[in-house]
């Protein structure tokens, strides 16, 4: 199941340089703004699949944390309530929170009941964005007015497809080190465990619903640093950014790169955004694009790439002397 | 006062007869069907076109009849085949299911507002308590409550009903004891798919159709399964109705908070009483 342990943080190096310096050989602007997107796709993806791969539970409403950091950041810096640093902060924590929260009360539920309410979550904060006019002007969306400095980088920075991609790449990479330090540790363990078999866990001594709400907290965090990332590039926010079309979108991520791997959700966002390069034309119909990749995608892959991709080397290695 | 109640009952059973045929589907499949709005959506859609060429009430038996045999076949070519798998399995694809029937709906009819007028038989109005009250909004509140005794008799007198509740509880001691659990699934699943068109076409003159329109409701109906108590009928119908109210208030007094006042409600019940109201089976 494993790649040794020490090959991971060096293919996981390798890959962050080739990523350095991907800006300087792509000349093309719009590709890297496609790559920029892609990697911010990839951050959201890989929350998504990380709650699939420590608490077995399928989220199914991850636009709705994305689009709540996105529109705290576009919210606060419009109408002036607080530093940009804090905002920042208040984005990723305060979705967090919530998840925390909401996962203590629904972590209980099987898991198919956990999923309907992920759903039904993202939707209503989406139906309230949508209602509630006056606060982020409905469904036009809302134009951040992000200060020209922020955490001591210009707003260009930000904005530039060139600079953008490496803050994203750099912050991906941050990420999925950090993920596989949890997943690795004591806490990953016992998480696992109880994915595996809730009741055991119990029985052995340890509170099964506390570990697994942090769980759900830490990749609702992860979706929010990927919505806060998207306001900062695009400063403008619509309510699509809470529509259950993106929670699809990172699901199908996910499931194309396969979760066993902490890398795979990200793996799986980059081949989701060259497919969607190659569909071109056809983006008019990008949802049922979405819902037909989807569906076929968890018939016919179910490991997804990474499993494939891990299954292959294994049996290379297998048969190595 | 009475008016606000009243258009609560219309919500609550619209609300219901969307959400018993979540509960049947589960009771029989153990899966969530996800596209569960696209359904309802479809129902009001064809509804509307079939009304506006040959009336209302041939819309409402055709598109009743259309989403039966959808259900009937999404049960045949999606949940059959897909049974021994992860429900998550399922769920993912009904999902997926869900975002290309949205879409699909967009080509056909476009995605502008197309609004239905009711029956003429039930245009009126009716005034109660110094108010003016749409007969048609009394006819949906008759509806859902025929249904809700139609469907109770069904599942307590009834052979089949009493398949149905069997396997509800234990689907697998059902199929040993003889019943055709393939043959069972496939007719609860297409009267599910039936009562999310009935749904539908029923709501279609209250609300303006657009694509997105099974969204709102689907949360609710999420909700109200939820809070009911997975797979309990009782508790779908009790929830429904509570739900139905605390949705139509919070119209009233908070309009853009609203769609959150169903998950507040939802949240306080599974803190009370983690399984929801009613207990399935019970």
């Amino acid at each position: 199941m494993s790649i040794k342990r020490g090959v991971f943080p060096i293919v996981l190096l390798a890959i962050a340089i080739a990523g350095g310096v991907l800006p300087t050989l792509v000349g093309s602007a719009l590709l890297l703004t496609l790559l920029t997107q892609a990697v911010i796709n990839a951050i959201l993806a890989s929350g998504v699949g990380f709650l699939v791969r420590q608490n077995g539970l399928v989220s199914f409403g991850h636009a709705g944390f994305f689009g709540l950091g996105a529109y705290i950041v576009a919210l606060s810096a419009t109408y002036h309530v607080m530093p940009i640093g804090f905002a920042l902060a208040l984005a990723i924590l305060a979705p967090a929170l919530l998840a925390l929260l909401l996962g203590l009360a629904i972590l209980r539920l099987v898991g198919v009941a956990f999923s309907m309410l992920t759903l039904a979550v993202a939707q209503a904060f989406y139906e309230l964005v949508l209602h509630w006019r006056e606060l982020a002007n409905g469904d036009d969306g809302i134009a951040a007015e992000l200060p020209p400095r922020i955490l001591g980088l210009d707003l260009a920075m930000f904005q530039q497809p060139g600079s953008m991609f490496l803050i994203c790449w750099a912050m991906l990479i941050l990420l999925l080190f950090g993920l596989r330090l949890l997943v690795e540790s004591p806490f990953g363990t016992l998480t696992l465990a109880i994915r595996e078999n809730e009741e055991r866990a119990r029985f052995i001594g340890f509170e099964t619903i506390v570990p697994r709400a942090i769980v759900y907290a830490i990749s609702a965090a992860i979706a929010a640093l990927a919505g806060v990332l998207f306001t900062l590039y695009n400063g403008f926010v619509t309510p699509n950014v809470l529509y259950w079309s993106l929670s699809g979108e990172a699901l199908v991520m996910a499931v194309i790169g396969g979760t066993r791997a902490v890398w795979g959700p990200a793996l799986g966002a980059v081949i989701f955004f060259l497919f969607k390069d190659a569909a071109g034309d056809l983006t008019e119909h990008w949802p049922a694009i979405i819902g037909g990749t989807l569906i076929v995608v968890t018939v016919l892959l179910p490991r997804g790439v990474s499993g494939t991709i891990t299954m292959l080397l294994e049996r290379l290695g297998a048969r190595a002397p | 006062m009475l008016i606000q109640l009243l258009n609560g009952l219309v919500y609550g059973g619209l609300l219901y007869v969307l959400s018993v045929g979540l509960v049947l589907i589960f009771g029989l499949r153990r899966v969530v069907n996800f596209a569960h709005g696209s359904l309802y959506m479809l129902g009001a859609y064809i509804g509307y076109t079939v009304a506006s060429l040959g009336g209302f009430w041939l819309g409402l038996v055709v598109s009743v009849f259309a989403l039966t045999v959808l259900g009937a076949l999404l049960d045949r070519f999606v949940f059959r085949p897909l049974q021994d798998e992860d429900p998550i399995v399922t769920m993912l694809v009904t999902f997926g299911l869900l975002l290309v029937l949205e879409d699909a709906v967009r080509t056909v009819w476009g995605k502008d507002f197309l609004t239905m007028a009711p029956p003429p038989s039930l245009s009126g109005v009716l005034l109660l308590t110094g108010t003016n009250f749409p007969v048609y909004r009394l006819a949906v509140i008759g509806i859902a409550i025929l249904v809700a005794i139609g469907l109770s008799l069904w599942l307590r007198l009834s052979r089949v009903g009493l398949y149905v509740r069997a396997s509800s509880v234990d689907p697998v001691t059902t199929g040993m004891q003889g019943v055709d659990t393939e043959r069972l699934s496939a007719t609860v699943v297409a009267i599910g798919a039936g009562l999310a068109g009935l749904s539908g076409t029923i709501s279609a003159p209250l609300v303006a159709l657009a694509p997105s329109m099974g969204g709102s409701i689907l949360i609710d109906s999420f909700v109200v399964v939820v809070t009911g108590g997975l797979g309990s009928f009782t508790g779908a119908f009790i929830a429904a109705m509570l739900i139905g109210q605390v949705h139509n208030w919070g119209v009233v007094f908070v309009p853009s908070a609203a769609p959150m006042i169903p998950l507040v409600l939802m949240v306080l019940v599974l803190i009370w009483r983690p399984s929801g109201l009613v207990r399935a089976g019970a």
